[in-house]
């Protein structure tokens, strides 16, 4: 693949990978960072492309699994505590960023961040990204089974803070 | 679609049997219309959802990773560079090469004709050559000498073993 072909076929993907790479790190900054290495990885791997059927799904997925390279490198060091890393997600928006955000929205990016991972995932890419479930498949690496219930415990999960919310004002 | 469509098309959403095609129209229904109190939640979710679509990042990424890409490019460029810088180096010593084995010949031609060993005229080699196998087969003649003085010597020895033997035989006899 040239770089003409590059630009045609995998460049437009960036905001897709930075969406999925910003949803599971949570900073803007590493995910900028987490993207430019997907495509230059991406750009230097160039001669397998051809044999890849789906590219985009083939760069979701190495931004999935060098974000959580990432987080798990950060989970590593000892100056973060437990407490920390699990709050990176929901602490990690600037002062910009929560000012665009009304207050429902920042009520649903809470609830959709203190989901587990897979749920998070699959979420993501179902209900943002639209991602068909074969795709999912294929970016996740899980089976089908697994992305279906994955999905069904997410949307669940939200629609009962949903419940709580409106019964408790919680 | 009214409403109790939406929510007949809601509750699929939740229990996950809806297509693709399904939610993106709730997607559009939520994104667009006024919405009742009672879909309130759900239209919320689905504003988060198209919001998070349209989020990018500030940031050109593209422009980086080209320019990225680029620097890479020229990288190799300047590994072609390194081989003419290696090529240079090989071609001097190439020469030094070259220039040592001149040198050595020269040094050669300087020697004396009887350390080099070499002869140019045929007839005055034929004759060194006579006098070289002369010499040889002047040593071969007196090695024969010697060696025939030991030939009497073992005949002398055959003999007289031969007489013993012949005695021993005549006394069995008797």
């Amino acid at each position: 693949m040239d770089f003409d072909g590059f630009e045609r076929q995998v460049l437009p993907v960036k905001n897709k990978l930075y969406r999925f790479a910003f949803r599971l790190l949570g900073s803007s900054d590493e995910a900028k960072d987490i993207v430019q290495e997907v495509l230059i990885r991406v750009w230097n791997g160039r001669e397998q492309l051809a044999t890849i059927e789906n590219v985009e799904a083939w760069c979701m997925r190495i931004t999935k699994n060098l974000s959580l390279d990432r987080l798990r490198a950060k989970q590593r060091k000892p100056t973060d505590t437990l407490e920390q890393t699990s709050t990176i997600v929901e602490g990690s928006l600037t002062p910009y960023e929560s000012a665009e955000i009304s207050e429902s929205m920042q009520r649903i990016n809470l609830l959709i961040a203190s989901l587990p991972e897979k749920q998070r995932q699959v979420m993501h890419l179902r209900d943002i990204e639209g991602y068909s479930y074969n795709e999912i498949c294929e970016i996740l690496e899980l089976d089908m089974n697994q992305v279906k219930v994955n999905l069904f415990r997410a949307r669940n999960a939200v629609r009962e803070k949903f419940v709580k919310i409106n019964a408790y004002g919680l | 679609m009214d409403s109790k469509e939406i929510e007949q098309l809601l509750e699929k959403y939740w229990t996950c049997e809806t297509s693709l095609e399904e939610e993106k129209l709730l997607r559009e229904y939520f994104n667009g219309n006024e919405v009742p109190q009672s879909l309130s939640d759900a239209a919320s979710l689905f504003r988060y959802f198209e919001s998070e679509r349209a989020r990018t990042s500030e940031e050109d990424i593209e422009r980086a990773v080209t320019k990225e890409i680029r620097k890479r490019q020229r990288g190799k460029i300047i590994s072609m560079v390194s081989v003419y810088r290696m090529a240079r180096i090989a071609a001097g010593l190439l020469v030094v090469v070259v220039a040592t084995y001149f040198v050595r010949q020269e040094v050669r031609k300087s020697y004396p004709p009887e350390i080099a060993d070499t002869i140019s005229d045929p007839k005055l080699a034929l004759e060194e050559t006579k006098k070289a196998l002369m010499m040889i087969s002047r040593g071969f003649g007196k090695a024969k000498q010697g060696a025939a003085k030991v030939n009497m010597l073992n005949e002398a020895e055959d003999k007289i073993s031969n007489k013993d033997k012949e005695k021993k035989k005549d006394k069995i006899i008797i």
